[in-house]
């Protein structure tokens, strides 16, 4: 079950991405690695801003990167 | 351990100690029967003065120490990841709730204090002593956010 119905897939395509680093994405995004490691832990629902700044670095879509589970809210 | 939770850590430190300081003090003012205006206040200097210097002084060496450390451990130069984002500001603002929160019921009850004929000077002690607790639970809180996220 995912923390507040939101999980993400951004370690895998970070991994797809040659292995790109939480401190570079952190640094792309504009937040700290801490931000990063929290999201990927699913400890943390990013903003609608961050998120679709998120999608914008991988150059995919939101929903490839965020998915949404009402039934686990 | 980020620059924010070992700020929020230094803090949470620093401040139990300053409560422990405040709760000895007072409880010494009582027992030799010096509880009265000027000490309170020279008390309460005292307690601003190091809530105030004292967190900046000791974030400062902690920062040198840990980068000291880090420096020895890794060969490399301690990156002071010092930015704070949205997560940061969240944490923050859910922190300070807290701090109101405490700061409300403490007002709430020195004002009872009145009610039980106690003195001006004994709502004076119980307003600082739930104005340092309110820091502290706050501290608390945030950390506790960073390590178990939310």
């Amino acid at each position: 079950m995912q923390k507040g119905g939101i999980s993400n897939n951004i370690r895998k395509l970070r991994f797809f991405r040659d292995e790109m680093t939480q401190q570079q994405l952190a640094e792309k995004a504009g937040v700290t690695r801490q931000t990063i490691i929290a999201m990927e832990q699913d400890k943390y629902s990013p903003s609608l801003e961050l998120a679709f700044r998120i999608a914008h670095i991988f150059g995919v879509p939101l929903e490839e990167v965020f998915s949404y589970h009402p039934g686990d809210v | 351990m980020s620059f924010q939770e070992k700020n929020i850590a230094v803090s949470l430190s620093t401040f139990t100690l300053i409560l422990g300081f405040y709760l000895v003090r007072v409880l010494q003012l009582f027992q030799t029967g010096n509880f009265n205006p000027t000490n309170l206040f020279r008390l309460w200097g005292i307690i601003a003065l190091l809530a105030v210097a004292g967190t900046i002084l000791v974030t400062i060496l902690t920062h040198i120490a840990g980068g000291i450390v880090h420096n020895i451990r890794t060969k490399e130069d301690p990156k002071i990841e010092d930015i704070q984002d949205e997560r940061d500001h969240i944490i923050d603002l859910k922190g300070t709730r807290v701090a109101y929160t405490f700061s409300s019921i403490g007002v709430a009850l020195s004002m009872l204090t009145f009610v039980f004929g106690q003195p001006p000077l004994v709502i004076f002690s119980f307003l600082i002593f739930f104005g340092i607790l309110a820091q502290v639970a706050a501290d608390i809180w945030r950390l506790t956010l960073y390590r178990k996220g939310f």
